[in-house]
């Protein structure tokens, strides 16, 4: 059953947000003889809205030709609880809706139009989806706030994958707080259900099938349907004087299992073109490699100029075995135009090669053992312009139930890609405290 | 420019001598300066994270999901 991402019972969140408020209520009575600064002083709630679409003309469903039009609708929610002075129990919950335009040419016989066209979207099924996830965490931090060590799951879903994570990580401030290293991992077991162009499933027969003979590919099903992920991140922030401080970021990610998206066409070039209408019927899907090491190295430099103006600059440097590398780089600054409104405006930068194993439409030969036509393995540049604006109420003089509103943010960034593709995101995100 | 780049960024960390003491972190302690990513960019980064090929190295998610729409 699809679940609209306007269907969730407004009876549930208040009866959610009433039980997240007693077991807030229940912790302090239960520490009212001593006084210890609490790591969390209250519950607090996140509630967090966005809006993404896209476009261009780079399908990866469709060979590297065809729409790539697509929207997402996303809801969250986030709690924060404190079960006592050291320890802080976050759930995150939320699901996405999103239709997509190439994925409803996995099967473009669903199609109304007369003429069928990778450039057009199909009305099937396999138009749209809805994923939804749980993410709850528990974190620990030592009397004397030197050590926190974390664990967490993740748990996501949607029509055709279902990803398992679990990790934990451990923190350790030193050098009078001005030193934090931590380490942390995190483990996901994923899991795919194939689902394969229409024209290469078994029994497929379309009397309108054009082209040099018999359509008949030569198609091997996929073997695997598991993507493990395995990650070890390295943390080490540094206070650089009274105005700076900085971070520096290290992970080594394996991956392990279906790479491939099992639903994305290849056309090659030594093979016959069949076609319905103006859709070309695939030869193949991608196949890439059953394993993939990546190495993300990257740095954050935070300054306060003054009491008006904080920039935030980062930087990261991407590699992986795929013959992938890349360059990002980013800069955010807060503008405080007043004691309750700051400005956001920021831009990021975002170039990459392309992988050993990317070929533009009919260029790769089926004599090859991978090959994609996935544009987002291709070679190209990005840049990313935004804005946002946060209010703030330390106050909290606007209440819901027993929540006040302590910050409410809008954020809007517009992506523009070297390769034509386009899009634009908009975030709303309100953060609740409980009132005591 | 990434050899000359990230020994610079590490030998301006390491050579931090000056200690700051708790009273003096109020610019700090802004909450403007978190060092991590901020909960506001989470969708950001998850397009981000499914457009490219580069992923991971900002303190968020580093592997999980199909990515594939």
């Amino acid at each position: 059953m699809r679940i609209s991402l306007f269907q969730i019972p407004s009876r549930f969140v208040s009866i959610f947000l009433l039980g997240v408020t007693f077991c807030a209520n229940l912790s302090a009575q239960q520490n009212g003889n001593t006084y210890t600064k609490r790591v969390l002083e209250t519950a607090e709630v996140d509630m967090l809205f966005s809006y993404y679409g896209q476009d261009g003309n780079n399908a990866a469903v469709t060979g590297g030709e065809g729409t790539e039009e697509l929207t997402d609708a996303t809801s969250t929610l986030v709690v924060r609880m404190p079960l006592n002075e050291n320890d802080v129990l976050t759930v995150d919950v939320g699901l996405s809706a999103y239709t997509s335009a190439s994925s409803s040419n996995v099967s473009p016989l669903d199609s109304s139009n007369d003429n069928l066209s990778p450039f057009d979207a199909s009305s099937g099924e396999s138009r749209k989806d809805v994923l939804t996830y749980i993410n709850p965490s528990y974190q620990h931090s030592s009397a004397d706030r030197n050590t926190i060590w974390s664990v967490n799951a993740y748990f996501s879903n949607e029509y055709d994958y279902t990803s398992v994570g679990f990790g934990g990580s451990y923190s350790r401030s030193f050098n009078e707080n001005n030193t934090e290293l931590t380490v942390s991992s995190q483990i996901f077991l994923d899991q795919w259900r194939i689902i394969n162009p229409i024209e290469l499933r078994p029994g497929f027969f379309d009397d309108r099938v054009e082209g040099p003979g018999t359509y008949n590919p030569n198609f091997e099903a996929l073997d695997k349907e598991n993507r493990n992920s395995y990650a070890l991140s390295l943390n080490f922030s540094q206070i650089l004087g009274k105005r700076w401080q900085g971070a520096v970021f290290a992970d080594a990610v394996v991956q392990q299992g279906l790479l491939s998206t099992p639903f994305q066409r290849v056309y090659f070039g030594d093979v016959g073109d069949f076609f319905i209408d103006d859709f070309q019927l695939a030869d193949d899907v991608e196949r890439l490699p059953d394993s993939r090491f990546k190495l993300p190295l990257g740095g954050r430099l935070n300054y306060f100029a003054n009491d008006f103006l904080v920039l935030r600059g980062y930087y990261r440097f991407y590699w992986d075995d795929w013959g992938i590398s890349s360059h990002t780089a980013s800069l955010e600054s807060a503008v405080k135009i007043s004691d309750r409104f700051t400005l956001y405006p920021n831009y990021r930068y975002y170039t990459q090669t392309a992988a050993d194993y990317f070929y533009e439409k009919e260029a790769a030969l089926s004599s090859f053992d991978f090959y994609t036509s996935d544009f987002d393995l291709s070679q190209y540049d990005a840049h990313q312009y935004g804005l946002g604006i946060r209010y703030k109420d330390i106050f909290t003089n606007a209440t819901i139930l027993k929540f006040g509103l302590k910050t409410i943010e809008l954020r809007a960034s517009k992506y523009d890609r070297s390769d034509g593709l386009d899009a634009f995101i908009v975030t709303l995100g309100t953060t609740f405290v409980a009132i005591q | 420019m990434t050899k000359y780049l990230l020994p610079l960024v590490l030998m301006l960390f390491f050579s931090s001598c000056v200690v700051v003491k708790e009273y003096d972190k109020v610019y700090l302690n802004d909450d403007e300066m978190l060092l991590s990513a901020k909960g506001m960019e989470r969708f950001e980064t998850n397009f981000q994270i499914y457009r490219e090929a580069a992923a991971g190295a900002n303190g968020g998610k580093t592997g999980g999901g199909c990515g594939c729409n």
